[in-house]
């Protein structure tokens, strides 16, 4: 059985069925039970990824069950605030939602197990609609303003994404020929010394630019908070992770190529010193925008740019095991950002409402008191984010940072001070969110969708400081052949 | 230089006047038959591309070129038009004459950049690419110097030309019909999606410089 095709047609298929029948809560029954069955197919893509257009390697059969964990995630917690919200929207509207919400987990699906760039490009094109349709769902004005930003940035996004792999196949006539082989990831990567060095740095800018639109990197990163703080939580935030993840691993992807045909001597430039400027430009743009923020999902927006940014700075500075440590820091952030969210939307509506707005850190204060759990896991989230002991995020960043020093020791100065800043205003909120004393509150309860919170940090804690043997050869043999 | 090129030429220069036109013009109306000239020509090189490689695909391409974004398209940008009450003059966010003076400069750029660079590749494909990245740079160009919504809309149809203008000068590229179509889907959303959520009710008129109303209120 072909896994990885299964994976990417079930939520497609699905969406299908979503799209057209049921009432709010049916769907989200629905949409939760396709999500845990997506989750068991792509732990099936480790046995059989499959062949030909969609060939998934280890390293995006990783994260696909990522995706799928997250998304089973945001589908449980979904339950309980689409049975919360069902009246803000109609129930076709609904039915769209979810609709969407399996099309963003197919199209993330694809994009992981593609080994085309094409087909790479089709999927994050697939989810850039789905999640501006998704942002624009509640058709508040505000809302709809951050679908149009969306909707403009990610086009000219996508469109240069598009130039820069038309250019990639340009630069691989030399060696491949005309046909699909100069597109697939696996045969250019083997050819890469014989492409055409030059062509090859001016597709890697466009692709850079245009990835870099999907993964918010300074400048481009103008969508995303809005696209966080004005859509329907779970579909907005917690799904936004994995599709970002595609973009981060496609631009590594196309930096090895440039990367492997310069050090063959091909006339290709390093690609290190673009990222490590984009990276280190988002790094510091997080760190003084966390500090006017009064909206929590355009806060943690603005730590999902932050991370973004640390993964590419690290796969700049080059090597394996920098490589190693942007690809874990990857894998790391998205498992707590979901679980941060998921955490977010539920202390939300234990406030009243968990629709866009209700989002304020003057809003979600003394969280320990409302709720013991939820608050405590939500401020154990955000204090993971910080990237401080014990969180997992310290080890990846460790790396990061101890390579940093290792080949680039003047880079570590302004990495070291961008981290800093970020962390210390990271950090400023956990005592509020937790601690604040409100005037006679009673306990609620945190809801059974809680433990998964706790498991994805858990499992976070646990990949990075008792990692098991074979995910460090998976992640150590990735990040040699992508080096 | 046999026929093939010649032609290749003169078809991707007319694409490249209409996205520089687009920039010295006021009114919608006429960046919108702009567009439709452009999106026609574009079908025809696609033809004539196909014809010349030997490849069925491109006919194809030609084909959803010239009926979706030659005539249903446009009809649908008139009708918006038409139903905003937008025959008006477009607000502009630059002096006309600038905004000209930096096409040039871009077409220059597109030309230095990518012509040394691909020495190697087939003559027809690097001359090509250079006008096609001259047109996805006006559009971006376009879709900067204008305020109106629809006028930045236009900009990106005509970006999106030049992306599928590159797309056919490949020899032998798979799945060049099939980005058309994407890229179509994507800009049927964009006119759609104008159209529908009336972003007028919303925003008193089709002026995005009221975008800047979130960070007013503070993120």
């Amino acid at each position: 059985m072909n896994f990885a095709l299964s994976a990417i047609a079930l939520p497609l298929l699905a969406a299908l069925g979503l799209g057209l029948a049921g009432t709010p809560r049916q769907g989200a029954l629905a949409n939760a039970g396709v999500c845990a069955a997506l989750l068991a197919l792509t732990l099936g893509v480790f046995w059989h990824g499959g062949g030909g257009l969609v060939a998934a390697d280890r390293l995006a059969a990783l994260f696909g069950v990522l995706t799928g964990l997250a998304g089973l995630t945001a589908a449980l917690v979904n339950i309980g605030y689409v049975t919360a919200e069902a009246a803000r929207m109609p129930p076709r509207r609904w039915r769209l939602y979810h609709a969407l919400f399996q099309i963003v987990l197919g199209a993330a699906l694809l994009g992981l197990y593609a080994d085309n760039a094409g087909l790479l490009w089709a999927a994050l094109e697939a989810g850039t609609i789905a999640m501006t349709l998704g942002v624009s769902l509640y058709r508040t004005p505000r809302g709809l303003e951050a679908a149009w930003k969306y909707f403009i940035l990610g086009g000219v996004g996508i469109g240069l994404a598009l130039f820069g792999t038309m250019l990639v196949y340009l630069a691989a006539q030399p060696a491949l020929g005309p046909g699909f082989a100069a597109m697939s990831f696996a045969a250019l990567s083997a050819h890469a010394a014989a492409m055409d060095g030059a062509l090859l740095t001016l597709a890697f800018v466009f692709i850079l630019f245009g990835y870099g639109t999907k993964a918010a990197l300074v400048p481009l990163h103008g969508w995303l908070p809005d696209a966080y703080a004005e859509g329907p939580a779970p579909l907005t935030t917690a799904l936004s992770g994995p599709l970002i993840n595609v973009a981060l691993l496609a631009i590594l992807r196309f930096r090895h190529l440039m990367q492997a045909n310069a050090a063959a001597g091909g006339k290709a430039m390093e690609p290190g010193a673009f990222l490590v400027t984009l990276g280190l430009a988002s790094l510091f743009l997080a760190a003084f925008s966390f500090l006017r923020r009064r909206d929590a999902r355009r806060f943690f927006g603005f730590s999902s740019i932050e991370h973004s940014g640390l993964a590419v700075f690290a796969f700049g500075i080059g090597g394996p095991a920098a490589i190693f440590g942007g690809i874990l820091h990857m894998a790391l952030h998205t498992l707590l950002k979901s679980g941060l969210f998921l955490a977010l939307i539920r202390a939300a509506s234990l406030r009243g409402s968990a629709a866009p707005g209700q989002y304020g850190f003057s809003h979600l204060r003394g969280l320990a008191h409302a709720s013991p759990y939820t608050g405590w896991l939500l401020g154990g989230c955000v204090f993971a984010l910080a990237g401080l002991p014990p969180s997992g995020l310290f080890v990846s960043e460790f790396i990061i940072v101890s390579q940093t020093i290792q080949r680039a020791p003047a880079l570590s100065l302004p990495l070291g001070l961008g981290m800093l800043l970020c962390a210390v205003a990271v950090l400023r909120h956990v005592g509020p969110l937790l601690f604040a004393r409100l005037p006679q509150e009673k306990p609620k309860p945190a809801g059974r969708a809680m433990h998964l919170v706790a498991l994805h940090l858990g499992l976070m804690v646990l990949l990075a400081f008792a990692m098991p043997a074979p995910l460090v050869l998976l992640l150590s043999q990735a990040a040699e052949a992508l080096r | 230089m046999s026929l093939t090129f010649s032609l290749a030429h003169l078809l991707g220069g007319v694409i490249l006047l209409c996205g520089f036109l687009q920039l010295s013009q006021r009114r919608l109306a006429a960046m919108i038959t702009l567009y439709q000239t452009e999106a026609l020509v574009l079908a025809a090189a696609a033809f004539w591309q196909g014809y010349a490689q030997g490849a069925v695909d491109l006919y194809f391409t030609g084909l959803i070129t010239l009926a979706l974004k030659g005539v249903l398209l446009p009809w649908g940008l008139r009708e918006i038009v038409l139903r905003f009450n937008m025959v008006r003059a477009v607000e502009t966010a630059l002096p006309m004459a600038l905004s000209m003076i930096l096409g040039l400069a871009l077409i220059g750029i597109a030309v230095l950049v990518v012509l040394p660079t691909t020495a190697s590749a087939l003559s027809l494909t690097r001359e090509d690419a250079a006008i096609a990245l001259s047109v996805v740079l006006l559009g971006l160009l376009l879709m900067i110097v204008r305020r109106n919504a629809l006028a930045q809309l236009i900009g990106f149809l005509s970006m999106e030309n030049g992306l599928v203008l590159a797309a056919i000068g490949m020899p032998g590229m798979p799945f060049v019909a099939e980005f058309s179509v994407a890229l179509l889907v994507l800009l049927a959303f964009l006119v759609v999606g104008v159209f529908l959520f009336r972003l007028r009710e919303h925003f008193d008129t089709l002026d995005l410089s009221g975008l800047e109303e979130i960070e007013r209120r503070g993120r």
